[in-house]
């Protein structure tokens, strides 16, 4: 079948290309001719009303290397921290003007469009990295047409419905977002990981476009440049990424806003006074210190995502008991054989008994003592980010094995470990983000991301392509199917019984579709995608939710802690965190409007949706038979393409190894190890400081598989550690802790709060 | 023992072939069922009663996927196609005898009604099947505001109502009970689709007429097989009858307790296709229903008889629907808009605000004039998975738990939504009654046993001791009285837990101070307070509804914070499985446990005896 059935797959392929104008994106495809090949996706989003102006209603792929699955990591946690709301707002809004705007009063936040669309082979730009340069030229070699279907039957990504042959659509459908310079300058700030990131979601933004693929890659370069260990083509760990972005962002903004502070503190141009600007500041800064955060205005990556643990030790030997707190950005867990996250949860409080080598530097008998430790949480972040420690050191301690534990884990949640005088101890969490690792072990595999969105349900982020997908589907990665694909960190955001009840009425007609999907494969329809809940595809819908979740989150917020712009600069008030506590009740009664609204939109939608479906339904029964046959073709692609998938990283490592030699040689003078600890040592000796603080609040496990060893006896070298910490222990961070303290304390002191008693 | 297949009767003879070249053969080989006997320290529960021993673990075999299938085998781990809807083993026990029936503890000078005669027998659920004459208040119907046991006074119980009395147009039907009335179809003979093949015991009616009285039949479906066991049998490894479908999947299924006897045994099927079939396995006949999905094309989740009826059961679909069949009316294609719009005028009153979820949707009602067709009755609760229900013991309640983390007590025969629960978070899995009908148990995906008190219309205590979801639970009425409860449950983690609670302990006041938080909604008053006032129970025990508006009475209950709540732990936990857990069952002699990959495991009670022996031994 492949050679026929290929090209003429590739012809349509091509004719859509052309098709949406590289001109006019604001057309799009959405109103492209009836290609054969609308993603189901673009079917969802058809209809939909206007494009918001705060994201919530981009769905962008994000570029990867073609062949191996390098950047997913990347990807993977990029889309994550996009769709958290609150930390998508924060980016936007973050230097809320930089000083080369003011004159003009509005800074011109739409820059980022000069992202050049490319589409097609026509445009190639100034060559920035090798790897970028190299993925446009296999881009325009793509585009060229000929060679590549030439050789189609053997090419995974030629099959239609392989995820390989959605992503290469993907890349054509485009637009492609390029981000080939940075404008780091335009936020009054220095290139840093936190603006490149910035740069990234200004883009999704600014586009007029609602689906497309975004590149990485100016991203990618600028995180590198400051952490080394994710130079190499090793495969890397999406977890550890995670919280070295996280603390990049928090030492970006506090360097920018400390500098904005010293360096230009006349920024009087509004009509304060300088004696009460001054008072206020210096207030500002009181509450800052008060409230664990260090420089004004910067609080909000601590306010989204810091929570606050208290290790709770009793000497067994003088019987006194000592409290600490630190900071935690993330929770690492470990995981047991059919078992729950709630269960992990627990077992990380559980009591543990430090003895032995673990033993605990007790300052009343003045010694290292046996003690009994637990772990509690004194307060919890609005976003919860936990790590299941999938990966383990084998027996001898040579290799880090995959633990595909069955552990299940509920779309919403509460904390049983918190203590006693915990605000808010009974938050409710749901659940909005799963990144997932598929692979057999610690040094291969790929990342993916499974997304709640604000009103389009869940969807599948799989590099290049975004697919909607059922709720039910979020449950496929317990660890227990066959196709290694694990949760690996999951991502709660708080929220209100409220809010769950009134999303779970608007939910239903997703089951419903649940069921006649399961009909349909029952059918052996191979259309996974065929129809989405009417309230989602019908375009007045659309506003209302939208109105809500604003409102929703905003009552978030009342349980938390007041964030710190509030005492800041006066004149960002309304814009970054403003709405806060005084529109409460207008907000609550507009919900109840908008609810009513919205559910009567939904009943409707639901009658309309029917009728379509049953005549849907007959007209599948007609296709029944070639589906049939679709689909046996389909499964044998797939089988091929998996194994493809899989064995990408080890099969095209050599040739990106090269390729990232030159990179690196040509930077750093350091010669490739090629091995993993090699890297990671090096990582911690070069950007020392931001691992290390990554160490400090990515909590102690979060390093464990860098350089440690699971349960290994900590080294005692900084005696202001009363406690012993971890069980787990991130050696590696330890030992630099003295040579970093300085830097430590200086941005995050006022975060490590600790009060030693 | 081998059983020879029968010829094949795959669809055609193409796809058989297409199977075989693809390298499987096996389809044609079945699998049989496999008896062990383990012992061990390990498979003893050690309680304070005496240690429970495993007697025996009955592996039933899992069918090959049927060849007419394209194999569902997707390599990729990201396939968005969507799996169909499977479950794992789950039992319907049947004792012909009626010795064997659980105690009824709080039957002081009872007064059996002649129907409960045939009831008093093991069920499913010992407690589903108490008589409507049981003495015992209802205290779910009646208003009692304290558990003490006071209020035994004013209602005459008698025996609960039929459901759909007084409707005319539906009691035509039940006639001439003088005999059973078969299904239609042969399922042996059956040329269905449906229906993949049946394999009979050689020796059927010979083991069906040996067998001693006592014994237990149990009915355990596994992937696409169903079959039919005897556990009293020492042949117990070998199946009376094993029906395979083709694709469906049998999700559930439940005994009638009310039209057993030797020659006759009426057996409901709920399917993940949406389809249920009626199946009398003593003449292998059966009839489908919602034949295509005709009245809900979504999955089974649930089903059970209506206590007390001959014809009626209720069943449970995915999309939160209650249906109502009847095994002998023809379906009818239904469609909502029919309906009748009267829903709960009493949450409408109570409660301002249009909050459906304080409603029920009643599509169609039992008092509907058309009774021709089934379905009997439909009823809308939420747009989310319904997980599991059950009937309460005075056959007027049902308490029935969603995917939403959602407990709804109903009225059934009024059609009326009495309280609707939260859980601590995440959604309900499995639901019971105790056997006094004043306490709802819940377990769910938040690891958590609740306790629910029916009458106080609050939560008494959540019980932790699970590490995963808990996916069922089971009251042990052999080991309940009137203040102590025995209880078990069993979870994803593998565990059997046991449980002891006393309502003495149980009722101690928690003096911790409650503090007002923001997730935890404070709209609506405390269920202590509420339980407290008269009003509320004056409400609950009126029959009346239209009088309900004046009172503060709230149908919609807030998640209780943790710090205010009771907790209970476990008497006994223990890993008896290495498979997750499904389903759990007591009886007089044992507990009967089973699994998602069919282990059919029955423990011993303890044994006056042999106890001191075992107990040295486990140690």
């Amino acid at each position: 079948m492949s050679g026929i059935f290929g090209i003429k797959k590739w012809g349509g392929v091509a004719s859509g290309a052309m098709s949406p104008g590289v001109t006019s994106p604001s057309k799009g495809k959405k109103d492209a001719e009836p290609e054969p090949e609308i993603t189901p996706l673009v079917k969802m989003l058809q209809h939909a009303g206007p494009i918001r102006n705060d994201g919530s209603d981009k769905f962008y792929g994000m570029e990867n290397d073609q062949y191996a699955k390098y950047y997913s990591y990347c990807n993977s946690i990029v889309q994550a921290l996009y769709y958290s709301v609150p930390f998508r707002e924060h980016v936007v809004k973050y230097p809320p003007h930089s000083p080369y705007d003011t004159p003009n009063g509005h800074p011109p936040i739409v820059t980022p469009i000069r992202a050049p669309i490319q589409n097609g082979a026509a445009v190639s730009p100034k060559p920035k990295g090798i790897s970028a340069a190299e993925a446009m030229k296999r881009r325009a070699a793509v585009n060229a047409g000929q060679p590549v279907p030439a050789q189609a039957g053997q090419k995974p990504e030629d099959k239609p419905d392989s995820p390989e042959y959605k992503k290469k659509h993907a890349m054509l459908a485009g637009p492609i977002l390029e981000l080939t310079y940075e404008n780091a300058s335009s936020y009054g700030m220095e290139e840093s990981t936190f603006t490149a990131l910035k740069d990234i979601f200004m883009a999704l933004i600014a586009n007029n476009s609602r689906t497309g693929v975004l590149s990485p890659q100016r991203f990618l370069e600028i995180f590198k440049r400051d952490n080394e260990m994710f130079r190499t083509s090793m495969h890397q760990d999406a977890h550890e990424f995670y919280g070295l972005v996280l603390n990049a962002v928090i030492s970006n903004v506090e360097a920018n806003s400390h500098r904005l502070k010293e360096i230009e503190p006349p920024r009087d141009d509004h009509s304060l006074a300088l004696s009460m600007k001054a008072a206020v500041t210096s207030a500002a800064t009181a509450m800052g210190l008060a409230s664990g955060t260090r420089s004004p205005g910067t609080g909000w990556v601590h306010d989204i995502f810091e929570g606050v643990l208290t290790s709770e030790t009793k000497c067994l030997t003088c019987e006194t008991a000592s409290q600490r707190d630190e900071t935690f950005l993330d929770l690492s867990i470990d995981l047991e054989e059919h078992s729950s996250v709630t269960s992990c949860l627990r077992k990380f409080s559980a009591e543990e008994m430090l003895c032995e080598r673990n033993k605990f530097h007790c300052d009343n008998c003045g010694g290292l003592q046996e003690a009994e430790k637990r772990m509690k949480i004194k307060r919890l972040p609005k976003i919860l980010a936990l790590h299941l420690k999938r990966f383990k050191y084998t027996e001898d301690m040579t290799r880090l094995q995959k633990l595909f534990h069955r552990v299940v884990y509920p779309y919403h949640l509460r904390m049983f470990n918190t203590t006693d005088d915990a605000e808010d101890p009974d938050r409710l969490y749901e659940l909005y983000a799963v990144v997932v690792h598929i692979g057999g072990n610690a040094y291969h595999g790929h990342y993916v991301s499974v997304i709640k969105t604000q009103d389009r349900g869940w969807l599948l982020f799989d590099d290049e392509m975004v697919e909607p997908v059922d709720k039910s589907y979020v449950r496929n990665f317990f660890g227990d199917k066959p196709g290694q694909a694990c949760a690996y960190v999951l991502f709660y955001q708080e929220t209100t019984v409220e809010a769950m009840r009134q999303e779970m009425e608007a939910e239903g007609p997703t089951e419903v579709v649940t069921a006649t999907k399961q009909q349909e494969t029952a059918n052996g329809h191979p259309q996974p995608n065929g129809t989405y809940p009417a309230s989602v595809s019908k375009p007045v819908s659309a506003s209302p939710p939208e109105e809500n979740r604003e409102f929703v989150s905003l009552d978030h917020a009342v349980s938390s802690p007041l964030p710190m712009s509030n005492h800041t600069i006066p004149r960002i008030l309304p814009t970054a965190a403003s709405p806060q506590v005084p529109i409460l009740d207008a907000a609550k009664v507009k919900t109840k409007e908008a609810k009513e609204r919205e559910k009567k939109e939904l009943k409707e939608a639901e009658k309309a949706r029917k009728v379509a479906e049953k005549e849907r339904q007959k007209a599948e029964e007609q296709k029944k038979k070639e589906a049939m046959q679709t689909r046996k073709d389909l499964l044998k692609s797939q089988d091929a393409e998996v194994k493809r998938a899989l064995a990408a990283s080890k099969h095209s490592a050599a040739e990106e190894e090269e390729r990232r030699k030159r990179e690196v040689g040509s930077s750093t003078s350091t010669s490739e190890t090629g091995k993993e600890n090699g890297h990671a040592e090096k990582g911690f000796a070069r950007g020392l400081g931001r691992a290390h603080k990554g160490s400090k609040s990515m909590s102690r496990k979060s390093f464990g598989f860098l350089g440690s060893k699971y349960g290994e006896a900590k080294t005692h070298t900084d005696d202001s550690n009363t406690a012993v910490e971890g069980d787990s222990g991130p050696q590696t961070p330890e030992k630099h802790s003295k040579s970093t303290k300085d830097r430590f304390s200086f941005s995050g002191l006022g975060r490590k709060k600790s009060n030693l008693i | 023992m081998f059983v020879l297949p029968p010829p094949p009767r795959y669809p055609s003879q193409a796809a058989y072939n297409l199977a075989v070249q693809n390298g499987q053969a096996a389809p044609m080989i079945e699998t049989n069922n496999i008896l062990s006997h383990p012992t061990g320290p390990e498979y003893q529960l050690v309680v304070g009663e005496g240690t429970y021993t495993l007697k025996d673990d009955l592996h039933l075999a899992t069918p090959p996927p049927h060849p007419s299938e394209a194999p569902i085998v997707n390599p990729n781990p990201l396939a968005t196609t969507p799996q169909p809807a499977t479950a794992g083993t789950k039992l319907s026990l049947l004792s012909l005898s009626s010795r064997s029936s659980p105690p009824f503890l709080y039957r002081v000078g009872t007064n059996q009604s002649t129907r409960s005669n045939l009831n008093s027998s093991i069920q499913e659920h010992p407690s589903e099947g108490r008589a409507s004459g049981d003495q015992f208040p209802p205290s779910s119907d009646g208003g009692y505001t304290s558990a003490t046991g006071s209020a035994r006074a004013t209602l005459s119980i008698g025996s609960a109502p039929a459901f759909g009395e007084g409707n005319t147009f539906l009691s035509a039907t039940s006639k001439d009970t003088g005999k059973r009335r078969k299904p239609k179809n042969n399922i042996a003979k059956s040329n269905s689709s449906f229906i993949s093949r049946c394999i009979v015991h050689e020796n059927l009616a010979k083991r069906l007429q040996d067998r001693p009285a006592e014994g237990y039949f149990a009915f355990a479906n596994i992937n696409r097989a169903f079959q039919w066991i005897d556990l009293a049998s020492p042949q117990k490894a070998e199946h009376l009858t094993k029906i395979l479908f083709t694709k469906g999947h049998c999700l559930c299924h439940d005994i009638n307790q009310v039209t057993k006897s030797q020659s006759h045994i009426d057996l409901i099927m709920g399917f993940s296709t949406g389809e249920i079939i009626w199946y009398e396995p003593i003449s292998q006949k059966y009839t489908r229903l919602n034949k295509n999905g005709l009245i809900n094309a979504t999955p089974v989740s649930e089903i059970r008889w209506i206590p007390g009826s001959e014809n009626l059961f209720l069943a449970a679909h995915v999309d939160g629907s209650l249906v109502v069949y009847d095994k002998e009316k023809e379906d009818f294609p239904f469609s909502p808009d029919e309906h009748s719009s009267p829903t709960n005028e009493n949450s409408e009153t109570a409660n301002g605000e249009s909050d459906s979820s304080t409603k029920l949707q009643i599509d169609k009602s039992v008092h509907s004039r058309n009774q021709k067709t089934n379905p009997v009755s439909f009823w809308k609760l939420s747009n989310q998975r319904i997980n599991a229900f059950e009937f309460s013991p005075d056959n007027r309640h049902i308490a029935v738990v969603s995917e939403d983390g959602v407990l709804r007590i109903i009225d059934y025969l009024k059609e009326e939504l009495l309280d609707v629960f939260s859980s601590y978070y995440g959604g309900f899995i499995c639901v019971c009654w105790s056997p006094d009908g004043k306490y709802v148990l819940t377990g769910g995906q938040d690891d958590l046993v609740s306790i629910w008190s029916v009458a106080e219309a609050m939560i008494v205590a959540r019980c932790q001791g699970h590490q995963s979801w808990v996916t069922a639970v089971c009251f042990d009425p052999w080991r309940c009285d009137d203040r102590n409860y025995r209880f078990g449950s069993v979870g994803e983690d593998c565990r059997l837990l046991l449980w002891d609670f006393s309502v003495g302990m149980l009722h101690k006041p928690k003096t911790s101070s409650v503090r007002q938080r923001g997730s935890i909604s404070s709209r609506l008053a405390n269920p202590l307070q509420r339980a407290e006032t008269p009003n509320t129970s004056m409400f609950r025990s009126n029959s009346v509804v239209s009088v309900d508006g004046e009172y503060e009475h709230t149908i919609q209950h807030d998640v209780e914070p943790r710090a205010t709540t009771a907790t209970l732990p476990p008497v006994m936990s223990k890993v008896i499985d290495p498979d997750p857990l499904c389903w759990l069952e007591f009886t007089e002699e044992s507990i009967i446990t089973s699994c998602k990959s069919g282990h059919i495991r029955t423990w011993d009670r303890p044994r006056d005896t042999s106890d001191s022996d075992v107990i040295s031994s486990s140690t």
